[in-house]
């Protein structure tokens, strides 16, 4: 069986499923709060559909990513998977992929239950404008799209480290900072930030190339408000985003495999 | 087993049995109605990267549920325990929409608030216009700003600017007349109560509604009297000297009354004005005849 199947099946078999089903059940509670709003109560139930399911997937990729080779080492599976004839660079992209499909799988399940109750609320409060399903589609699927960038980088960071606290704590800075990397930039370009040194300005450029762009990734305005999309913009955003991810696991697989697991 | 069993069940008994007295207890704590700081829009920005329309509206709802704890004071007109805290909700609007500028919730109810009641005219529009470099389809911002424009700040050039948009965004041919109407009457009070039924009739939070009807309904008593001293003008050829000359002359069935609790009058150019400047005073006011002023914020 390949790993991709054996780190799935690990996920189901740890419940996390349930889990997600669970912490799904908020989904019930939307249709009601979304009346506390005033004017826009269809708009409101999407933002929170969509908070929620970026705040589950969000945790999930977390988590999984940051923990799962940890556990390895720690129950030493991987001493007896790397005497198999496969090579570690192969056996971590693996487990990424597992855990890459089985995020893809309940953000499908999440959208789902999105649609239902953003319809159910919108059949009762009609919005004053139609809802772009291909807006929410999009903002739904580059979600998960960022939170496989985010795997990514917890499964670097679990390369090198021998607990879960640099990956999961790694990851959550690697979020907050990408999250905001284009503001920052916005401001030292902006004419408000003359007074700072241009040496602060010269290094807020160049860290802005380097550290993920994460707010791209973010269509949640365009689907509450069925805001027109750029396709060329989203084709590059994509672009972007697997460019980066592919490198992020090429230096993992390339650090895990000098690696001493002894 | 049996030991945790029994240990549980008595705990579980302790706990029903303090449960009563803590609820009243609780229920009898001191609740101060405050709108409270929130941080900067930017720190709620970089903490939280993705879930600035989340916040956006719960930022919104807590302003409204704090003005609406105000508002169920109102159906004792006259009797309004506290001055609501105008500058914090203002400031927390404003907030609220840097999040997202999206957000109708924080339109409609930054309108509702820093015009009637905290008099910010300029600081209403403005809000309205930034909303409108967003909410491109949305007719109600330029409606709102023309009626602020044309009632308020008496530039009838802009209002009838933003009331053609409005009609162009709503298709809406009545906002167009309105548009060429209210550059050419000076009936403002006619404008309000049309401007004011529009909101009322989308409102869906009780104690906006309330507060709505309670204005309307003072504008339909003051057109009641412009249109019976007009009416007198007309017949008699001069101005009536006050209100009770219309009531007597029988052009008015009786002294309209005011919600606010004041009481009608004509100014020096024969405008209707009410000593409640159409407010609610800020302190008590029994129907004894004493008073107790409102309590410290």
């Amino acid at each position: 069986m390949t790993i991709v199947a054996v780190t799935m099946k690990g996920l189901l078999r740890d419940r996390v499923l349930q889990g997600i089903l669970v912490a799904a059940l908020i989904f019930l509670a939307i249709p009601s709060i979304s009346t506390l709003s005033m004017r826009q109560v269809p708009e409101l139930a999407l933002t929170l559909c969509l908070s929620l399911v970026s705040f589950i997937l969000l945790l999930l990729a977390v988590f999984l990513g940051g923990v799962s080779l940890w556990r390895d080492v720690e129950r030493r599976y991987t001493h007896s998977v790397l005497t198999l004839p496969r090579s570690r660079g192969v056996y971590l992209l693996g487990r990424f992929a597992g855990i890459g499909f089985f995020l893809i799988g309940i953000a499908v399940l999440l959208s789902l239950v999105t649609v239902v109750v953003v319809s159910v609320v919108s059949a009762n409060y009609p919005p004053d404008r139609p809802i772009s399903w291909m807006a929410v589609a999009a903002a739904l699927s580059f979600d998960a799209f960022k939170c496989l960038l985010l795997v990514a980088f917890a499964v670097l960071f679990s390369s090198v480290s021998t607990s879960f606290f640099l990956p999961v704590f790694g990851t959550i800075v690697v979020y907050l900072v990408g999250g905001a990397s284009q503001q920052a930039y916005d401001y030292v370009s902006s004419p408000a930030a003359q007074s700072l040194s241009p040496a602060v300005r010269q290094l807020a450029g160049i860290l802005y190339y380097i550290v993920p762009n994460f707010s791209a990734f973010d269509l949640k305005v365009n689907a509450i408000y069925a805001l027109p999309l750029d396709p060329r913009t989203l084709i590059m955003t994509a672009g972007y985003g697997t460019l980066y991810m592919v490198f992020v696991l090429i230096i993992a697989a390339g650090v895990y495999s000098r690696r001493e697991l002894g | 087993m049996k030991r945790y069993l029994l240990s549980a069940l008595c705990v579980l008994l302790a706990y029903l049995g303090i449960l009563g007295p803590f609820t009243r207890a609780m229920e009898q704590k001191p609740y101060i109605e405050k709108i409270g700081l929130i941080p900067s829009p930017r720190v709620l920005q970089a903490f939280f990267p993705d879930f600035q329309e989340l916040l956006a509206a719960s930022i919104l709802s807590k302003v409204i549920l704090y003005y609406g704890s105000l508002s169920e004071h109102l159906d004792q007109p006259g009797k309004i325990i506290y001055a609501a805290d105008y500058p914090a909700m203002s400031r927390t609007v404003h907030a609220a929409l840097r999040l997202d500028p999206y957000n109708m919730d924080g339109y409609y109810f930054g309108q509702s608030i820093l015009v009637w009641d905290a008099k910010q005219y300029d600081l209403a529009t403005e809000l309205l216009e930034y909303g409108m470099h967003y909410r491109t389809w949305d007719w109600q911002l330029p409606f709102f700003a023309g009626f602020n424009y044309a009632y308020f700040l008496g530039n009838k050039k802009k209002a009838a600017e933003m009331y053609m948009r409005a009609g162009e965004l709503s298709g809406e041919t009545l906002f167009k007349k309105l548009a060429g109407r209210y550059l050419q009457e000076a009936g403002n009070t006619r404008m309000a109560i049309d401007y004011l039924r529009t909101l009322a009739k989308n409102a869906r939070n009780p104690a906006v509604r309330q507060t709505l009807q309670i204005r309307i309904n003072a504008f339909e008593a003051v057109l009641a009297i412009e249109q019976a001293r007009d009416q007198f003008t007309e017949e008699l050829g001069r101005a009536p000297a006050d209100i009770a000359e219309l009531v007597k002359g029988g052009y008015l069935e009786g002294l309209p009354v005011d919600p606010y609790g004041g009481t009608f009058y004509l100014d020096e150019n024969k405008q209707v004005r009410t000593t409640s400047k159409f407010a609610f005073a800020a302190s008590h006011r029994f129907s004894d005849g004493s008073s107790e002023s409102s309590p410290a914020e």
